[in-house]
């Protein structure tokens, strides 16, 4: 299976998936011109990579300073794809990086968390 | 606009505190471009970072429900003649310092009551409310196929610092103007 790199835009975050480290990477802002067309790679890798590799541990590292609320939903359907997994026995690590102080990005990672249980979901604050 | 009228049109938005209108058919890189320089002038300002984000984020919502949802539509001929939204956003401040986003846009009179039902409803929630129907509505649509406005109105209701205003204008039985207000 081959990586997925998709590069940073104004409107669209950098994505990079690696296949080797089971490291996927999502950093940037998110307000795409058509959200569902923008993540369907991304949904597509990650149910390949999640049929593919039955047992394999999953670590997500998320900074994305702000998304739209279409964007919102894709997130949440991104998270339970993973909380499904991580019900199936799976090791799935959501680290949600936030710079310090950015309050909108603490409370929206807040309540994805509050959504998820199966999964570990990880708020991490960076000092800008 | 004649010459000798621009001062009038001056007063005008000066007077309202306007510094941020934009007018006519908007394409996703105009919005792009419309945040970018809204950010620019907040930081010119030291605006707070925590509201330069509410007022970027109502900015967006809105000008996506102008691309999506606007009923007046015109052909952009660079564009091979695609339909593109009407709509008019606008960002300023108020007497009392504090900023506001309004953005105006035509929809079928139709459709105007179970919006306005809607809207009532979002207004009248507070925070924790609002909290608790973004993530079940966020749960609702698990295909985002809506394009995400079933949210959107819920996250300026929740970023604006004011019950959130809107106004529906009936022209005739086909088309209404549609107000929404959000303040900081």
């Amino acid at each position: 299976m081959e990586n997925l790199i998709i590069e940073k835009t104004t409107a669209t975050p950098e994505i990079r998936f690696d296949y080797a480290t089971g490291i996927l990477e999502l950093l940037g802002e998110s307000y795409p011109e058509d959200t569902v067309v923008f993540y369907a790679p991304v949904f597509e890798w990650l149910k390949n990579f999640l049929n593919n590799n039955k047992e394999r541990a999953i670590t997500v590292n998320l900074e994305i300073i702000y998304f739209n609320s279409s964007s919102s939903k894709a997130l949440m359907n991104f998270f339970d794809l993973l909380e499904a997994a991580a019900n199936a026995g799976r090791k799935v690590v959501v680290n949600w990086i936030y710079a310090k102080g950015n309050e909108g990005a603490l409370e929206y990672g807040e309540e994805f968390k509050e959504d998820l249980d199966a999964l570990e979901f990880i708020l991490v604050e960076k000092n800008v | 606009m004649k010459v000798n009228d621009f001062f009038q049109y001056r007063e005008g938005i000066t007077q309202n505190g306007i510094f941020l209108t934009f007018n006519g058919v908007l394409i996703h890189s105009f919005m792009v471009q419309l945040g970018e320089v809204l950010k620019m002038k907040m930081s010119l300002f030291n605006v707070d970072k925590n509201l330069e984000a509410k007022i970027f984020a109502t900015v967006i919502e809105q000008a996506q429900n102008i691309i999506f949802y606007s009923s007046e539509r015109q052909p952009v001929p660079a564009m091979k003649g695609v339909m593109v939204g009407v709509g008019t956003i606008t960002v300023g401040m108020e007497e009392d310092n504090h900023y506001y986003v309004i953005c105006g846009n035509m929809l079928p009179t139709d459709k105007v009551e179970k919006l306005n039902h809607r809207l009532t409803m979002i207004q009248n929630m507070n925070q924790d409310e609002l909290k608790q129907y973004y993530k079940e509505q966020r749960r609702m649509t698990p295909d985002a196929d809506s394009k995400g406005a079933g949210l959107g109105f819920i996250e300026m209701a929740r970023k604006s610092s004011n019950a959130i205003e809107f106004d529906f204008r009936k022209l005739d039985e086909i088309n209404s103007y549609f107000t929404i207000k959000a303040t900081f």
